[in-house]
């Protein structure tokens, strides 16, 4: 059975009714494991109503190792409603625990109490819930509150941390509610302290103190937030859209405040627009949008292209085509992000991998784009955005930007606004520059940028070409290769939130004794080809996992180095589970040599 | 205006305009090149933005920085460059088909915002580019190759919508009058907030019934004023051939909002820390 890979590397899985306390125990979990200095990965699921009672799960992993995904099996389940809770035993691991009421008031049918579904293997800790937050407040509320403290009692967390982090969540609020709270915990604790240990589930302390001094806990888009923040983003423009819109809320609070401009648009189109106009003018100017918001967009990414106009635009997928699935993640936007618009438009697409990668690639993406005077697109999905992980910023920024370098002209020089230069980037002025005055337009144009179709061909390579040494760009990792190095019988490619469940089915597979690597793949466009093609070149077997009905990254990949991958996709709205992916790992090793030609699986596996 | 630094050649180019002789958007130029000499602006500091279409050719026509950019999204791509760099005079240049079809719900929505920048619109009444399809100024009576027996729709009202949008100054002029519509953009320009100018501009090619324009275009009797009512009021008896400013309003133009509470670095931290 699977054991937990480094000192504490604890699962929980908190679930519930709306209404019962799920996400918010959940989030003092995690804010409390953070301020205890372990690193912290968490999602929440909860139902797309804006209100209503349906299932919500928040899941906790704490470990003192970097993780990247949650793991594939819970260490704890604490249910606080049984009927959302039963289809959720089956994932808590050998020896984890199973925490819920045993004291329920209500009759319950045949099979319907938790208790009846726990496996002889599993840990059961049944207790009077709702009895303990009434003792402690008079009411039942607080049910998540001393749930959470007599998880916290037997895994022996310390209690100060969340009364710190009990304090801070409800300090808005009457005093009291502080107080009941901390009262519950406690009653929790205390019920904790006098039940029988059998489990080997343990909380550690963190390797050390000091690695959690300086983490912060953020979200995918809060890091994204952040990094443009960092960067010094002048302006945003946006239109509402699930699940981007917490970069939007961030901008519209943060940015006025700082001396940046910040507008909600009538549309998408206008949103991206308006980015363009502040992009051309030489502000540092980002949008952010989900899959249908991007569709609107590919006309002014083509712009963006052929006037050579640096801007960033956040894409957070989520289920499609169309309206699709607004609250359920998906990574099918890949190859409107990539190719989406007319013409050849090559454009700069970065997709971190995890929440840090969010936060750094957002902080490079103006810099990348200004270099390169291109749009760029950075790629996360639902799962990434919504995801909470603590990060550790450096303390000095980083992703300042350095001062603007007018073109220099000699004298009788013409500018050249799009000048065939060797590198394919011209010099670019800005409005206010004296001497450099120009149009630029969307039509073909000369060097100059007056309309001519005469190096069509010219301008094309020029476009393309100049972005070439982007995939070597100082200080950003456009991919890397994790695992065994040389010959090995399976790697796996993987892009994007998958990554880190591909990373963790590495861990796995490492335990069982197959020779396995993995790439990750930052830079979707432009490719790293020659890394891809050599990492390649080392498997027998290549799998391709993604979130997505045709491989589309699989295809890019493929097609890119003409050689074979074998495609594993699911759109389940959930992310892709480990065993699947090892499940195919298998498949492929007991396999003969690589097929001629790519195959297609999908993985079946489900989880809400 | 004999102390201006500029005068109007000094914001014309040297490229030749792609348009047929006799065209009203030639007058257009030469007003807005007058205008800007009288605005006494440095070419450096002028953006002209513009869509798809005849008379967006004009960007390229000007010294200035031009942003010739796709169909009907001119206004969006100049609200965010107006919005992020204030210090510049921003001129958005459009057309009838380009506008008000395409483009119109950014029109609304410019009108709404009221940033500080004009927008000036050369009404042919017909896709000049693409050969002479009806737009959405169209008579509903205009009969031609492209539109049988005319497209009976009801013409899109561009003076009355901007009004009801909240636009801040709105006016009407005949490109053949360049005194007159040269006066009206440098007003149109000096009124702070989104200030709309259409300008009544002839396609001889397809639309040669335009050239009567020139006859019959007449200046208002009547004087602007800033009561929108009063405005409505006149444009509802408007023959579409009257010409001068209609409206000079006195909303406040649009301005980034700092929220009090936004003020304080630690609470709005505290406000997204998770």
């Amino acid at each position: 059975m699977e054991q937990p890979r480094v000192g504490t590397d604890i699962q929980f899985a908190i679930c519930g009714s709306a209404g019962d306390g799920t996400i918010a125990a959940g989030d003092i979990m995690k804010r409390a494991a953070a301020l205890m200095g372990f690193k912290v990965i968490a999602f929440d699921i909860y139902p797309p109503e804006i209100r209503g009672f349906g299932k919500c799960i928040s899941r906790i992993r704490i470990s003192d190792a970097q993780t990247y995904s949650l793991k594939r099996h819970s260490d704890v389940l604490i249910s606080l409603n049984d009927a959302h809770a039963i289809p959720h035993v089956g994932e808590v691991r050998d020896f984890g625990a199973v925490l819920f009421e045993d004291n329920s008031i209500a009759e319950l049918p045949e099979g319907g109490h938790i208790s009846a579904h726990i496996r002889a293997a599993q840990v059961p800790y049944g207790f009077g819930i709702r009895e303990i937050s009434e003792k402690a407040t008079g009411l039942a509320r607080s049910r998540n509150i001393a749930a959470l403290g007599y998880a916290a009692g037997l895994f022996n967390m310390p209690p100060g941390i969340f009364h710190q982090i009990i304090a801070e969540k409800f300090a808005k609020k009457p005093r009291a509610v502080t107080e009941d709270n901390t009262r519950a915990f406690d009653a929790g604790v205390e019920a904790a302290a006098r039940v029988f240990k059998l489990d080997d589930v343990s909380v550690g302390r963190p390797l050390s103190a000091a690695s959690g001094a300086d983490a912060v806990m953020m979200t995918g888009n809060g890091a994204i937030a952040r990094g443009f923040l960092e960067a010094g983003i002048q302006a945003y423009f946006g239109y509402p859209i699930t699940p981007a819109s917490s970069i939007m809320e961030r901008m519209a609070a943060a940015l006025p405040r700082e001396g940046g401009r910040f507008l909600q648009t009538e549309d998408e189109i206008s949103a991206i627009a308006a980015t363009l106009g502040a992009g051309y003018a030489g502000a540092r100017a980002a949008t952010a949008t989900s899959g249908p918001g991007l569709a609107l967009m590919t006309e002014m990414m083509g712009l963006g292209v052929m006037a050579e106009v640096p801007f960033v635009v956040a894409v957070s997928q989520r289920g499609g085509p169309s309206t699709g699935l607004p609250t359920k993640t998906e990574q099918s936007d890949l190859n409107l992000a990539v190719y989406g618009g007319s013409g050849d438009a090559q454009r700069i697409v970065l997709a971190p991998t995890n929440v840090e990668g969010c936060y750094r690639c957002a902080g490079m993406a103006f810099e990348i784009a200004e270099t390169y005077q291109t749009p760029v697109v950075l790629l996360v999905d639902l799962y990434l955005s919504n995801r909470f992980e603590t990060v550790i910023p450096p303390r000095k920024n980083i992703f300042a930007p350095k001062p603007r370098k007018t073109p220099k002209m000699g004298k009788g020089e013409e500018y050249q606004r799009f000048r065939l230069t060797e590198s394919g980037v011209s010099p670019r002025s800005i409005p206010g520059e004296a001497g450099l005055t120009h149009t630029v337009t969307g039509l073909e144009h000369d060097e100059i940028g007056h309309p001519s179709d005469r190096l069509h061909n010219e301008m094309n390579a020029k476009r393309h070409h100049k972005l070439l040494p982007a995939t070597h760009f100082p200080g950003l990792t456009t991919q890397k290769r994790f695992g065994d190095s040389g010959k090995v019988d399976v790697g796996l490619l993987g892009w994007g939130s998958t990554f880190g469940e591909i990373l963790e089915t590495l861990y796995t597979a490492q335990g069982q004794d197959i020779r396995v690597a993995v790439m990750k793949v930052v830079m979707l466009s432009p490719l790293p080809v020659d890394e891809i093609a050599a990492f390649m070149d080392d498997c027998t077997h290549v799998l391709v996992p993604e979130l997505n009905f045709e491989g589309q990254f699989a295809n890019m990949i493929s097609g890119a180095t003409g050689r074979p991958v074998t495609r594993l996709t699911q759109t389940t709205g959930a992310p892709m589970l480990v065993d699947d992916i090892l499940a195919e790992l298998h498949r492929l090793i007991d396999s003969p040599a690589p097929p001629p030609t790519s195959s297609h699986r999908t993985a079946e596996g489900v989880r809400a | 205006m004999n102390a201006n630094a500029f005068k109007a050649k000094d914001y014309k180019s040297d490229v030749t305009p792609i348009w047929c002789p006799g065209c009203g958007d030639y007058h257009v130029l030469m007003s807005i090149t007058k205008a800007m000499a009288d605005l006494n602006r440095d070419p450096k500091d002028m953006a002209v933005i513009s869509g798809i279409g005849c008379s967006s050719r004009i960007p390229a026509y000007t010294n200035c920085y031009g942003f010739h950019g796709v169909h009907g999204r001119s206004l969006a791509l100049a609200s965010g460059l107006k919005v992020s760099r204030p210090d510049l005079t921003v001129l958005v240049m459009s057309g009838d088909g380009d506008g008000y079809s395409i483009g119109g719900n950014h029109f609304l929505h410019a009108c709404r915002r009221n940033i500080d920048m004009t927008y000036i619109v050369m009404d042919n009444r017909v896709y000049g580019m693409t050969k002479g399809q009806p737009s959405p100024t169209t008579e509903p009576d205009w009969d031609s190759a492209l539109s049988p027996g005319g497209t009976g729709l009801s013409p899109f009202q561009p003076l009355v919508i901007a009004l009801a949008s909240g636009a801040n100054f709105v006016a009407r002029e005949f490109s053949g009058d360049i005194k007159n519509t040269t006066k009206t953009i440098v007003e149109a320009v000096n009124h702070p907030g989104f200030s709309f100018v259409e300008i009544l501009s002839p396609c001889v090619t397809f639309r040669p019934d335009e050239r009567a324009w020139k006859g019959a275009v007449h200046r208002a009797s009547v004087d602007e004023t800033d009561d929108p009512a009063r405005a409505a009021r006149r444009i509802l008896t408007d023959d579409g051939l009257n010409t001068g400013i209609l409206y000079r309003g006195k909303r406040a133009p649009y301005q980034a909002h700092v929220k009090d509470e936004a003020g304080d670095a630690g609470i709005l931290d505290a406000r997204f820390k998770v």
